[in-house]
Formats: structure tokens, sequence, C-alpha cells
């Protein structure tokens, strides 16, 4: 990789042409030079060079690891760069100071759980008076917009993640700021609050400021931004626009990134009509949510299969799969490999679940490899004394097998970038070797790169003849992750689809979105 | 110790590869700074002794005896900090443990054995109590304990009429058996040679099974990891209701043990015992580096911990210090070797 911006069109770049380079470099908006940073010994940044310009969305994209986190707590103050310039329309700028310029939206909330969403908004500009209590009429037009202003006085803790994030949003629109961050702002929202979301940043970069995204959907960046930097191993490979930029040359050129990326494995497993009784790793009957989450599911998940739920905020998919780890009180009857297990109620060794929330699946206390072993027992101790020789063993061949970018598995988890910490809380979850694999939104916040990797992984461990249950938000997801997709509305269960019977996704997401439509409006058996 | 909390400095486990700034370097930051902090103490203290009583075989072996009670019960309560939650009631414990001996023996003429596990089985159903309210009832620890401490408090004063007690010179009317008096005084008063104090091996003996099970067991990997964080273990299916009870049982227990072994050394008990311990012991585990917050902590560091408190109580009695003067002092220099160790943490990144 080079790391000279002047050759940015050169050698590295697969786009060539007068686009491809960074253009008149006024001193209007953002420029930042030779940015390096280090942890350690793990450089993080090595040479970055970015301009953004006022009144256009400046797209960033890279794989997990790339350096895009490190990028994004330094313009949000967070973390100090070790070398090189930021400067914001010809002024050095040092976000550390000088915080009030840049609004971040971040991809996990950083909010105050214990505030309400209203005072989660004001908190931080109260100003020097006292504090104050009611929204203004602009505060309350922001959350009105996000359709949060209903919940406005409801703890930010009891409010779903969804919610959570558009608070989030509000506050970063209500800081009149120069710089905005976008950090996959809208992993967690619908269809049309994402829309939304891109009309306001559309709207943000009209009125001349500086809007910087970040993310993963590569159908997002071309549709919204006027160019995508491409970052990759520490520094901007290149920067696409205009005709150059398309969903497959973004694709092309993270993949220039991806040592020795194999080609996608051919779906092996059978296929055919929903499972039989017998056939069944996974069976539930008559399966109900004790608070009405969900009410009589049957549910059959053979060896060798992934099922995909889908469903909105609120439809019941996300509590029936956490349901299936035992984690929600429920009623009926659920069987593993045809043994039944504890009715309505919780825990067994035979599945293993990772959280959608990486706060709620990793030990930021412990290292990378002791993240991994962190469910294993006799493993890796064998009559309750550890074996760290075992245990480095079983996580150094995890992170070959789950290619886990990490200097050692000695370091520090929060170290790694989400999409390879993400990684290790699937390998930690995969170790304990489960009949059902259950995983809540498993690529959530990570890279192409990562997340095919991901589902090479899930779709392994299925062929050796466990189940996988996951839920999904997103359509591309299931088309490519699962076997099988459920549509989950109101708390019941659609026909399955069969992903194979559709040749793209968007027949799958036809498919779906005529199956939650039908569900919904069915009546109740 | 947020950011920079590595790795704790004993674990085992990683390697491959380790950087050049790695473990071994860790290490000795860590126990350099809390080092330092106790070579510093040490030569103040011999400097202002004159002539010199601090710096002797024998003032050291006093020191070593100090340090076992805090260290007994600050080893205890380390577990119950690794895992997230805080014991305000082992101090409570203590008296009533000491007292439940006395007065189950002398008063009651119980066999000493009795007595000694009446004393434990009160311990273990603290420790069952708090854990109960902590993780089935769901209150913080915090609230439960500084509750659970004052009603342990209330049975101290109940159970023992407010009497002071000595089973070599025990209240008209009662017989102490000779054979019980020499073999109770005996489990810390055995001439050792080196005048090591008989409190010091039983000290030895318990950090090595709390490091050890920290460092080396299943058991101190998880509690850790429950500490850390609660709801990943929770959902990952560790054990964290049954490990959180056995923190507090051993907490309480350990607690016990220190007064039973204060009580043989001391001879005698009155109600309030313990209650000077809730500053040193809470002091030792914190500079031991332990994190409030859960997940973080070891036995080597609060053993440190306590020698360092250890040494200032005993510099300050040696030097005929005013007991205000000596609040005062243990008060900065704890907050102090707080401030140095986080100190030589930042150096560690």
């Amino acid at each position: 990789m080079t790391d000279d911006p002047a050759a940015v069109g050169g050698p590295a770049a697969a786009v060539d042409g007068p686009q491809a380079v960074h253009g008149d470099q006024t001193a209007v908006g953002l420029r930042i030079e030779g940015l390096r940073k280090w942890y350690g010994d793990t450089r993080a940044l090595d040479g970055l060079d970015i301009v953004a310009r006022p009144g256009e969305i400046l797209g960033v994209a890279g794989p997990n690891g790339a350096g895009k986190s490190t990028l994004i707590k330094i313009l949000a103050g967070e973390t100090r760069e070790d070398e090189g310039s930021i400067r914001l329309d010809g002024v050095a700028w040092d976000p550390y100071v000088d915080l009030d310029r840049v609004a971040v939206v971040h991809q996990e909330a950083q909010l105050f759980p214990n505030l309400t969403v209203a005072e989660n908004l004001m908190v931080g500009r109260e100003g020097t008076r006292a504090l104050r209590r009611r929204l203004d009429e602009q505060e309350r037009r922001l959350l009105d917009d996000l359709s949060i202003l209903d919940v406005a006085d409801r703890p930010l803790e009891s409010v779903p993640l969804a919610v959570r994030q558009r608070t989030e949003i509000a506050r970063a629109l209500a800081r009149s700021a120069r710089v905005f961050l976008f950090d996959e702002p809208n992993s967690a929202l619908t269809e049309e609050e994402s829309t939304d979301l891109f009309r306001r940043m559309h709207d943000l970069a009209g009125a001349g400021h500086v809007v910087i995204l970040v993310s993963h959907r590569l159908a997002e960046l071309v549709e919204h931004t006027t160019r995508v930097a491409i970052i990759l191993d520490g520094t901007c490979t290149t920067v696409l626009e205009g005709e150059a930029l398309t969903q497959d040359a973004i694709a092309a050129e993270l993949v220039v990134g991806q040592a020795a990326r194999e080609p996608r494995e051919q779906i092996t497993v059978h296929l055919g009509e929903p499972a039989a009784d017998d056939a069944a790793v996974l069976t539930l009957r008559e399966w109900s949510h004790a608070r009405g989450h969900f009410q009589g599911i049957d549910l059959h998940v053979r060896a060798g299969e992934i099922v995909a739920l889908m469903g909105v905020e609120g439809s019941g998919a996300r509590e029936l799969v956490r349901s299936v780890a035992g984690f929600e009180r429920t009623s009926g009857h659920i069987e593993i490999q045809g043994r039944i297990e504890a009715p309505a109620t919780t825990a067994t060794g035979d599945s293993s679940f990772v959280s959608a929330d990486r706060q709620a699946s990793l030990f930021s206390n412990l290292t990378v490899g002791d993240n991994m072993v962190a469910r294993l027992d006799d493993e890796i101790a064998p009559r309750g004394a550890l074996r760290p020789g075992r245990m480095r063993r079983i996580a150094n061949e995890l992170r070959d097998r789950f290619r886990v970018k990490a200097a050692s598995i000695a370091v520090p988890i929060r170290s790694l970038s989400g999409g390879n910490q993400q990684k290790v809380a699937i390998a930690a979850a995969i170790v304990k070797r489960p009949e059902v694999l259950v995983l809540e939104e498993p690529t959530r916040g990570v890279d192409i790169g990562s997340k095919s990797e991901i589902y090479r992984l899930m779709r392994q461990y299925a062929a050796e003849g466990h189940a996988v249950l996951i839920y999904c938000t997103e359509v591309p997801e299931a088309f490519e992750a699962a076997d099988l997709v459920y549509v989950v509305s109101d708390g019941r269960l659609s026909p399955p689809v069969l992903v194979m019977t559709h040749p793209d996704v968007e027949s799958l997401a036809r498919a779906i979105t005529r199956l939650e439509r039908h569900t919904r409006t069915q009546p109740a058996a | 110790m947020t950011g920079s909390t590595a790795s704790t400095p004993q674990r085992t486990t990683g390697g491959g590869g380790s950087p050049w700034y790695g473990r071994a370097r860790d290490v000795g930051i860590r126990v350099g700074g809390l080092a330092i902090a106790i070579l510093i103490v040490i030569i103040i203290f011999t400097a202002l002794s004159k002539p010199n009583t601090f710096l002797t075989w024998l003032n050291a072996m006093v020191v070593l005896r100090y340090m076992s009670t805090i260290a007994i019960v600050a080893l205890g309560l380390t577990l119950v900090i690794v895992v997230g939650e805080i014991d305000l009631s082992f101090g409570f414990m203590y008296g009533l443990a000491a007292n439940l001996i006395s007065v189950s023996w002398i008063m009651w003429g119980w066999p000493i054995w009795a007595a000694i596990i009446l004393a434990f089985a009160a311990a273990a159903l603290l420790g069952v109590v708090n854990a109960f309210l902590v993780t089935i009832v769901r209150i913080p620890s915090f609230i439960v304990t500084l509750g659970t401490g004052q009603l342990v408090f209330g049975l101290t004063l109940l159970v023992s009429a407010t009497a002071t007690l000595n089973p070599a010179y025990p209240p008209p009317g009662r017989e102490v058996s000779r054979g019980e008096v020499d073999f109770f005084f005996g489990l810390a008063n055995q001439a050792l040679p080196l005048n090591i104090p008989m409190q010091g091996i039983w000290m030895v003996g318990v950090a090595i099974v709390v490091g050890l099970v920290l460092s080396r067991s299943l058991f101190g990997f998880r509690l850790k990891a429950i500490g850390g964080n609660p709801e990943a273990a929770r959902l990952a299916r560790l054990p964290v209701v049954k490990y959180k009870f056995v923190a507090f049982i051993v907490c309480a227990m350990l607690a016990s043990l220190a007064a039973m072994l204060d009580f043989a050394f001391i001879g005698s008990t009155q109600p309030n015992l313990g209650q000077s311990l809730l500053f040193p012991v809470f002091a030792a585990v914190i500079i031991g580096g332990a994190s409030l917050s859960g997940g973080r902590g070891t036995a080597i560091g609060t053993m440190s911990g306590a020698l360092l408190l250890a040494i200032i109580q005993d510099g300050l009695a040696l030097l005929s210090v005013g007991a205000y003067l000596q609040q005062f002092v243990q008060g900065s220099v704890t907050i102090a070797a707080v401030v140095l160790d986080r100190f030589t943490a930042s150096l560690r990144r």
C-alpha cells in the first residue's frame, strides 16, 4: 500500500482516470494529512490522507481493522494522533481539545442510559444556566422528525436499540457542529428511517457542512455519497467518484486488502420441504412468550441447516431467537436432539447464544485469547486447574480459523476492531460445540470481508451436523447466510421461504415483503 | 483503571509472540509501583525512629502479624470485588465470629470445637444471606451488606451482652478447661523459630490458596469474566449466581478465620471488635490493584496492599504518634499509593 496521496490513482488504484484523484485542494473543508497512530506495536493508522469538502458527503469504507475506527476516534476527540495534521477550513484543528466542532453518530450508541431520551438530547447543552427541564420547540421538532417524541420521557435504557440510535442522531443534529461524522448510523433503522436520515445528511451537506459517512453497505455509499475513500491497512489507498463509484468497484478495492480470500463456497446443504419432525435438531411446539411477544410457534431446524428469522423491531423475531437460547420466559415444548429441555425457562448447554450487542458478548477486561475460551470448562481446565498451554493452543487455532486480525491473542479485546471483536464472540460460542448455534444479528456493524468469513464459518458449522438459528434484519444477510427464512410479524411465523429458489436478493426481498404483509393481515389462529 | 487494563499481571495465558513491552515489563511496573511506595514508607520510618527500633527483625515480625489480620480478611474481600460486588459486612462478621466463639465456649459451656464450628457456620449463613439478596432478590450489594453488617453487629451485642470475655479468666461460675484454652491459644501462639508469628503462617497458607484460585483455576478465570461483564457471563451461561454465593461465603468465612486467630492471640473478646478493619481491608484490596468495577484483582496485589498498611500502622505506633494523626496518615498514604499505581499503570501502555 502506498501512503503518498499523490500516488493515488496510480499503481494501487484499480480505478484510473482523473476522477480518482483528490481533485482541487482548496483551503475549505476538512483536510487530514499524514495521520499516524500506534497502539503499542500495532499500527492503526499509517500516514492517512483524506480531504472532505463542504457540500459533499464523503464515504469512507474499509475492512475492520483497517483504521476506520481509529480515524473516527481521533475526529471524535476520543484519542489523539501520534503524527499528522488536521485542518478545518484552513485552520489547524485539534478535535481532542475543540470538541464542539464535530458531531459523531456512533454505531453503538454512546449515551446516558439512565437519562430520558429528552434529557439525553439536552445534556451537555444546558448552557450555564440551571438545568432546563423542557425541550424547546426546535428540539421537539427534531425528536418528532425522528418519530421519538412520544418516548421522549422514557429512560433510554428502557427503549429499543433503534430508538437509542435515533436519539444519538438527534443529539448530533441538535448540535450546530461543522463536521458531521456518521459511523454506521443506520444499522438499526428501518428502510424508511434510513431514507429519512440520508435526506438529512444531504441537507447538512447542502448547508455547507462537512459530512462523512462510514459504512459497510456498498449500495448506500454509491447512492448517497459524492466520493468514497477506501482505507486499507491504515492508509487511504484510493478515492472513487463519478462514474468509477460503483458497488463492484468498492468491493474490488476492499478485496485487495483481503489476503487470499477464497471464492464463496457453494451451499451444500440439502434442500427441499421444511424439515420433518424426526430429522430436526431443534423442535419448537406451541412455543409462546410469557409476555406475548410470540404465540403458538411451531418450528423445526434440521442438522446442517441455517434458518433465519426476520422481522421488524417488536415483531417478536428477536425474542423468539433469544428464547431458543433460553433467555426469555416462555411456555410450550422445546426439544434439542430429541431431548426435551426444561420447559419454559432456561439454559442448557445444548445451545450457545451470541447477542447482537457486542458489549453483552465480550469480556472487556480479558484478552482476545481468554475471551475465545471463556465458555469452555474441562477443555481448558481439567479438574478445575487451568492449563495455560491448552488455552493458548485453542485460542491460536480459533484466531487462525476465524482470521481474527490481532497482533497476538494476548492483546486486550478492546484493541480489536468491531468486526474482529464479533469474530471472537462467535468463535467463543462455536468452540463450545453446541447442537444449536443461536446468533442475534451475527454481522451487525461488520465489514463485508469479515461478513463473508462469518457466513463461511456458520455454514461450515452447520455442515458438521448442527443447527444454526439467526435473527437478521437485512435481506442480503438472509440471502447470503440462510437456507430457510421465516418472517415473524405480530408474534406469528410465516411459511418458510427457500432461499435457493431466489436468484437474487431483490427477488428474496419481494418474497419476504409479501410474506410479512400476508402474515400480519392474517387473522390469529 | 479504564483504558489501560491490559491484563492482570500474573495471568499466564496469552503470550504467543509477546512483544518487547509485554508481560515481564508489565509485572515489573505493576509490582514496581507498590514496591516503591512500600520502600519509601520503610525509609521514612527508619529515618524517623531514633534509636532505630523500626528496621529490626523483631519489628518486621510484628508487622507480619499486623499484616496477617488485614490480609486474611482482604483476600476474602478480593474475591467479592473481583466478581464485581462489594461487601461491607466483613468487619462486623469478624466481631460476631470472635464473640460467638467466646460466648458459646465460656458462657454456654460448649466445647471449643463446637464454638469454632458455630462461628464458621454463622459466617457461611451470612455469606448465603448476602449472596441471596444480591443475586436472587437483586439488591445492590452495597446496600445489602450495609444492612446485614448492621444486623450482624446487633446480633453481636445481643449475644455478648456487651461483655468482655477472656477464657483464661472466666467470669464467676463459669469454667473453661485448661486443655481447651491451651489448644485455642495455640492456634496463634506457637513458639516458632525466629519469632515468626503463627498468624503469618496462616496468612501465607490462605494467600497461596486464594492466589492459586485466582490465577490458576477455572473458578478464578470465570470469576474475573463474571466481574468484568456479568451480562455477557449470563448469556455465555457461566454460573454467575453460584460464583457470587461462593465469593460472599468465602469472604465472610475468612473474616471469621482472622477473628478466631486474633482472639487466640490476644486472648479476649469484646463486642466492638473488627469495626476498625473496614478501612485497612478495603484500602489493601484497592491499593493492590483490584478494580471496584470488577474483573480485576490478584492475591499478590492485595498482600502488598496489606503490607503497606501494616507498615504504616506499626511505624506510627513505634513513633508514638497520636491516634488522630494515624488516621490522617493512613488516609493520605492510601490515596498516594493509588495515585502512584495509576501513574505506573499509564506507563504500562
